[in-house]
């Protein structure tokens, strides 16, 4: 299941939790640890930028650390108890809101560290405080606006991707082919004289089709699959007549909840019904199988070898299968793969569903 | 009028004869599930119009199409099909009639009505598209049409006007010229002399002659052909790869 959820994301289907703007989670432990790693580089940057050594450059950088940690983790703190007003869609807003936040926790904690040193230690002059303030606020400006350019440029970054793979799915997704769209027209139309009862079940089964290849879905569960390819064999059926012959090999411990790329399978039906059944005088037999592997699911769909048609030179069949290829790489990375072999006479489409 | 209909889909089949049979003036005279039939069926029949067809098992209407025009009484012939195919637009330019599926009735009497057969350059055209390779050899035996197919073929060898075709039943004469037989199948037959084109899959070896001349060893026939000086190498390439 990892591997879907995984891919989900990549899929740009959960956006993370509630984030409309540009700002990344601050509640997150991982975006935590990199503002904690950016105060402590700051903290680095401005004490070596001082004109001491040796023991005091350690002391400086204690104090210095101190204080840009303070003011980092207190800033996150707020970001994160009011991210929902604070990231907002209006990214002018947004920048607003994180820089007054972020200068006011800067002052706030430039006060409390005058009135400690004030306590603890000696009297300061007002000409130091003030200096201290206004330098404080400056650096923290500068830095600020440099870090909410980076996420902002991050963010712009992360929604093109997203989008871009989201597009480039829809348009691989599978369309109904209008080669069967028009056949499918002509069966029924044949059907209404001669059958109706039949016209009306291949009128249905082409609308569930429809509904399927149409929704921008991108996930399907294998039972859902398995319900399509076999509206659309139905289809075929009252075309094909008994030159159509279907064999299922479903092992029965397969869990049919686990999910997969929208119309996988079909289209590797179609293409075994088109190239390995069509051509045929006498039809054949198409055997789809889902067995169950170690480490993965793997569905099968095998086709007589027809002699004249040759299968995997055929322009529309590689069109097909590239398609379905690219869909299993985006789905499952480097596990998504579609493999293709002639066996005795039979011509094997195979693909795995990692678990 | 004797309308014969071709269609391997048998719902198709059906209400294209249900519609003409509601006519009197049409009589569906033969329904073929494929280009092969469909000859048979003609033949027989002797139709005034062919419905083919073009997307068939065995052999498509295209090439079914090539073949009743052979006839001496061809049929007029209107193609069918569910979608606009590739084979199609080169055609257009030719007028050949067709029929897009669910076919209208209208369109169906209209097209009837204008039904004529395929002339010289419509069947140019069938014979020169692309990918149109047959898969029958059609020829006429005493007044039949007789179809041998592509992979039954020996060899062809022209004599003068004819060309003989020596396939696995014996051996028949067509007027094709050897040169467009050479052009339609060279990926399935090679030229080995200037009056020689030899089925690939059914040579097997080269002999010498004791006067040094090239003879082609075949699978299945005893017949010995001659190969071309000019040929000799390919063949031997050829043999080579195979082996």
């Amino acid at each position: 299941m990892s591997t879907i959820t995984g891919n989900g994301n990549r899929l740009g289907n959960d956006a993370p939790g509630g984030n409309d703007g540009f700002l990344p989670d601050f509640c997150e432990g991982r975006n935590v640890i990199l503002v904690i790693i950016g105060a402590e580089v700051l903290a680095f940057i401005l004490s070596l930028a001082q004109d001491v050594t040796g023991g005091e450059l350690w002391t400086r950088l204690l104090l210095i650390s101190l204080f840009t940690q303070w003011v980092a983790l207190g800033s996150v703190a707020i970001l994160c108890y009011f991210r929902r007003k604070v990231n907002d869609e209006d990214t002018r807003r947004t920048i607003m809101l994180a820089y007054g936040i972020i200068l006011t926790v800067t002052l706030v904690f430039s006060l409390a560290s005058l009135w400690l040193i004030q306590t603890l230690y000696l009297q300061v002059s007002p000409d130091f405080a003030g200096n201290f303030v206004v330098r404080n606020l400056v650096i923290c400006a500068i830095v600020t606006a440099l870090v909410l350019r980076y996420f902002y440029v991050q963010h712009q970054w992360k929604t093109n991707t997203e989008a871009e793979a989201k597009a480039r799915i829809q348009a691989l997704q599978a369309r109904i082919r209008p080669h069967f769209l028009f056949n499918s027209m002509n069966t029924i139309a044949s059907l209404t004289r001669t059958n109706p009862n039949q016209a009306e079940l291949a009128v249905e089964d082409l609308a569930d089709l429809f509904r399927v290849s149409l929704a921008e879905k991108n996930l399907l569960t294998i039972k859902e699959e398995l319900e399509v390819t076999k509206r659309y064999l139905n289809i075929e059926k009252h075309r094909l007549g008994n030159r159509l012959k279907v064999e299922w090999q479903i092992d029965e411990d397969i869990d049919k909840y686990i999910k997969l790329p929208a119309l996988i399978m079909q289209p590797l039906v179609e293409n075994a019904l088109y190239h390995g059944i069509e051509p045929l005088t006498e039809g054949g037999t198409v055997t789809i199988s889902l067995l169950n592997k170690p480490d993965a699911i793997e569905i099968r769909v095998a086709n007589p070898l027809s002699i004249r048609s040759d299968q995997q030179q055929h322009k529309g069949n590689r069109m097909a299968q590239e398609n379905i290829r690219q869909r299993l790489q985006l789905a499952y990375g480097d596990e998504g793969k579609l493999n293709i072999m002639t066996k005795d006479d039979l011509y094997v489409v195979s693909f795995k569903i990692p678990r | 009028m004797k309308i014969m209909i071709v269609d391997d889909e048998k719902p198709a089949l059906d209400r294209l004869s249900s519609m003409l049979n509601n006519r009197d003036s049409y009589e569906v005279c033969g329904e073929a599930l494929n280009g092969l039939e469909a000859i048979r069926c003609a033949e027989e029949e002797q139709p005034d119009i062919a419905l083919l067809d073009i997307r068939m098992p065995g052999m498509d209407g295209l090439e079914a199409a090539r073949h009743l025009s052979e006839m001496e009484e061809p049929p007029a012939i209107i193609f069918t099909t569910a979608y606009e195919e590739h084979a199609l637009e080169a055609f257009e330019t030719e007028a050949v009639a067709y029929l897009l599926k669910p076919i209208r009735e209208e369109k169906l009497l209209t097209a009837i009505e204008k039904a004529s057969r395929l002339n010289k350059a419509q069947l140019a055209q069938l014979n020169h598209g692309e990918k149109n390779t047959r898969t029958h050899i059609c020829a006429r035996v005493r007044g039949n049409l007789e179809l041998i197919p592509l992979s039954d073929i020996y060899y062809f060898q022209a004599d003068q006007k004819y060309v003989t075709v020596r396939h696995t039943n014996g051996e028949v004469l067509i007027e094709e010229p050897l040169k467009a037989l050479e052009d339609e199948f060279e990926n399935q037959f090679m030229r080995i002399h200037r009056n020689a084109l030899v089925s690939r899959e059914h040579m097997v070896g080269m002999n010498k002659t004791p006067e040094g001349r090239f003879q082609l060893v075949l699978r299945d026939a005893d017949d010995l052909l001659e190969i071309s000086r000019r040929h000799v190498a390919e063949v031997r390439r050829f043999l080579k790869g195979k082996s």
